[in-house]
């Protein structure tokens, strides 16, 4: 207690005694230290958490009237116990301790951990490599390497398989630690659920003690005002308590519609990691893999088919191999190719419309940039739509086998010196500016998707 | 899975387990009963993770097995049937068909596998006591349990083991009951646990006059083994605050009462305290206490109850409600209340050892 603050209480005290019986006074203020004091908040030390239910229960209007004598106003009164700061050491473990049946049961519940997502079970590329080193180092290592991580690719590149295969790698190595694996949706439900039964402390507590919270697709906090704000004291509180969080979606985090800033420039805070497509290499050793785990023997030429055919989506590719599989088993007949793409033809049509078309690509462009689909082709080219027009032409030169000329005609008839002006600028301007590649990835994937 | 009940065996069954029952929609399997059908008997249980409750009742088991159904449902379905005899039927997708009379209904259930296993006692810490000594001693705390969620410590019954003596503790920051239980137990098996509210209610309705009772207290976990029934919960996670900073140390004046005499006289008085003060005032003189109670507007009332008592004269106000709630749950007919002042707490005490703490209320006089 310094000086000013010994004065104050005095004071205080003063005023105080005569509300109170002096066994009252003795018995829950005598204890009582003022430590610190502002213009609008009383911060009070009391030994332990019973002198601040019993004064907060039956002396506060006491201590409130005797603050307005002494200085003349009323204040907030906040009270501490030493409890919360020095018992703290020796409170945690046996916290943890007590965890221990709960955590268990987490995992042990099955309430969303698919034992089969491990790091083991994971084949890396050079699409998923940072990914998956970050994964793994801040499993080996929870709140010290990267925290939070924010983990992001397209649907069944294997977000999921990670932060499940981080949590159950955390969760074996210590089996007191508290793991919590969850979707951004079930975090709303839950949510929606307290405000409604009226249980938010609970809700509240029961995130705020986790050592490690995974959350599954953070993209659909996107627009929901109150489950963010939520969120965002669950972050920051874990943050503060060096604990791990780790989130996934499906597009970088300055990318989801209607996310608050504060949160956007959190998720990012740590590090961020992409998950792309795998290459041949990579789908064809995931489908040896997973053959060998589900003792599936095919020949070589059926892996090579699916790898090149299946680009997309390892999800994809997996169920495709089970197809196949199952199909050999149960038919006992030899696999042609015939079969396999008669087998498949729902997934391969399913590909194969990926493949973009020149319009196709007009079309999102000018959808992102609130253009009409006309002045893409027309040959009247304000400046305003000048950029969009590159854009699109940039990602037909990208993703399309289209020849410059042809490019050139599909967009009212530029000659290939216009289209390759426009790839330039493009390319330039997107390793200037972070919002402009950010864009254009975005319209990227939304096109393959 | 197949057996036949009568009616009353299986109402009884549910009505042991069903409460536990979980009200929140995340996870439907909470909202189910684990029925497994073995020899001569079928076996209830039902959880919401934080409570939960095994049972039994007696059946006729044809065919073994398991499932769970939508405990709610097939509780109103049962209580409804015209019969006595109950006929369960289960099939391989878990769909029920209940056949009893004239009746027949289908209900469709969840498998057995996904319904959450109750957790295993290891290394527990075991005390056994009489089913009587608890009940009667939860009867005696329970009501004054804090409802204020953001005290969460304060949401449930103290339980400490110390010194052969279960001391039961509830308070809400304005009052607190205490309880003394004389226990046999040894020394490595004291602990202090915070037993959350739901079992505590879960606890007291399943508790008879008979038998005994086996506690289990395990890592953030107990039970209580109760013959034929099994309740386990989760324990509050903290420290109970130390509560014999509450309890005055010696009374000044000591009164006499006869609990349902003096219960009676306050539940009429308070029909008059108002809702904004709600407060009744004690007015002590000698060998006679005046109780009062008035409201602006509306009216007063006004009870005099002869008493011996010698003392100070001086007035003290409590609210009615707090000061009847212990009132209610005592069975002793001879109450004793001691008081020092009328801004210092009163207490209210038993022949045996029970202590209730009050505070009083500040009236402007």
């Amino acid at each position: 207690m310094d000086e000013s603050c010994k004065a104050l209480w005095e004071k205080l005290s003063a005023a105080l005694k005569p509300q109170v019986s002096a066994d009252t006074f003795k018995r829950w203020f005598s204890a009582v230290e003022l430590t610190k004091a502002t213009e609008d908040e009383l911060t009070f030390h009391v030994p332990n958490n019973i002198y601040q239910f019993w004064i907060e229960s039956n002396h506060m209007t006491a201590l409130q009237s005797a603050i307005t004598t002494a200085l003349g106003a009323p204040r907030t009164v906040r009270f501490l116990t030493f409890a919360e700061s020095d018992s703290d050491d020796f409170a945690a473990p046996q916290a943890r301790k007590t965890d221990g049946g709960s955590s268990s049961k987490t995992v042990g519940l099955g309430l969303s951990l698919n034992p089969r997502n491990t790091f083991e079970s994971f084949v890396v590329g050079p699409n998923n490599q940072i990914a998956h080193a970050a994964s793994l180092a801040v499993a080996q290592a929870p709140a010290r390497t990267y925290n939070p991580l924010f983990v992001y690719g397209g649907v069944g590149l294997g977000k999921t398989h990670l932060m499940q295969a981080i949590g159950q790698y955390v969760w074996m190595k210590k089996k007191t630690s508290k793991v919590m694996y969850l979707s951004s949706e079930l975090f709303i439900n839950e949510f929606i659920d307290a405000i409604q039964h009226n249980t938010l402390v609970k809700f509240r507590k029961r995130y705020r003690q986790a050592d490690l919270l995974l959350i599954d697709d953070i993209q659909f906090l996107g627009g929901k005002e109150r489950s963010q704000e939520e969120f965002f004291h669950t972050f920051n509180t874990l943050f503060d308590g060096h604990k791990q969080i780790v989130l996934s979606s499906d597009r970088p985090a300055s990318e989801i519609a209607n996310l608050e800033h504060r949160l956007v420039s959190r998720f990012e805070w740590g590090l961020t990691a992409e998950l792309q497509p795998p290459d041949i290499e990579t789908r064809l050793a995931i489908l040896r893999k997973k053959a060998r785990t589900l003792q599936i023997k095919l020949h070589d030429e059926v892996y090579q088919f699916l790898a090149t055919r299946i680009r997309s989506n390892v999800r994809r590719l997996e169920g495709a191999l089970m197809r196949v599989a199952s199909f050999a088993s149960l038919s006992g007949k030899e696999l042609t190719q015939e079969t396999i793409e008669h087998l498949l033809k729902d997934i391969l049509l399913e590909e194969r419309r990926q493949t973009v078309t020149i319009e196709q690509i007009q079309r999102k462009v000018a959808e992102h940039f609130d253009v009409r689909l006309a002045d893409m082709t027309s040959k009247r080219r304000p400046a305003s739509i000048a950029f969009p027009r590159q854009v699109a032409m940039y990602l037909a030169r990208e993703l399309t086998k289209a020849s410059l000329n042809e490019i050139g005609d599909s967009f009212g008839g530029g000659d290939h010196g216009t289209v390759l002006h426009a790839c330039k600028l493009v390319k330039r301007r997107m390793t200037e500016q972070d919002n402009i590649r950010q864009t254009i990835s975005f319209i990227d994937s939304a096109l393959q998707r | 899975m197949k057996f036949s009940a009568t009616k009353e065996k299986l109402l009884e069954g549910l009505q042991q387990v069903q409460n536990v029952v979980s009200t929140r929609t995340t996870l439907p399997i909470l909202s189910n009963v684990l029925l497994q059908a073995r020899e001569g008997a079928v076996h209830l249980t039902t959880t919401d993770l934080d409570v939960g409750v095994r049972g039994s009742f007696e059946a006729n088991v044809d065919k073994p097995g398991a499932t769970t159904l939508p405990a709610r449902r097939l509780f109103t379905i049962i209580r409804e049937l015209p019969s006595s005899e109950i006929l369960i039927e289960v099939d391989g997708k878990n769909a029920a068909s209940i056949r009893s009379g004239q009746s027949f209904f289908k209900i469709l259930g969840l498998p057995e596998e996904e319904f959450p296993p109750l957790p295993k006692f290891e290394n527990a810490k075991i005390v056994t006591m009489r089913q009587k000594d608890l009940h009667d001693g939860l009867r005696k705390t329970a009501y004054a349990i804090s409802t204020d969620e953001t005290r969460y410590v304060l949401n449930g019954v103290l339980f400490s083991f110390k010194e052969n003596k279960l001391t039961l503790v509830a308070t809400d920051g304005r009052r607190l009951a205490m309880v003394d239980i004389e226990l046999e137990f040894p020394r490595s098996h004291e602990a202090d646990i915070i037993v959350p509210t739901k079992a505590v209610t879960e606890l007291q309705r399943l508790l008879t006059n008979d038998g005994d009772v086996k506690i289990s207290v395990g890592s953030g976990q107990i039970a209580f083994d109760l013959n034929n029934t099994l309740l386990v919960s989760k324990l509050i996670e903290g420290n109970y605050p130390n509560y014999k900073q509450v309890i005055p140390a010696e009374a000044k004046e000591r009164v006499t009462l006869e609990r349902e005499t003096f219960l009676n006289s306050l539940r009429r008085v308070s029909l008059l305290a108002s809702d904004k003060s709600n407060s009744i005032k004690l007015n002590f003189t000698k060998n006679n206490i005046e109780i009062t109670a008035n409201t602006p507007e509306v009216g007063e009332a006004r009870e005099s109850l002869p008493v011996a008592y010698k003392g100070r004269e001086f007035s003290v106000a409590f609210n009615p409600e707090f000061l009847m709630a212990p009132l209610r749950n005592l069975a002793e007919d001879e109450i004793f209340f001691d008081l020092i002042d009328e801004m210092s707490p009163g207490v209210l005490k038993i022949q045996t050892p029970f202590l209730y703490v009050l505070m009083p209320m500040r009236v402007s006089s």
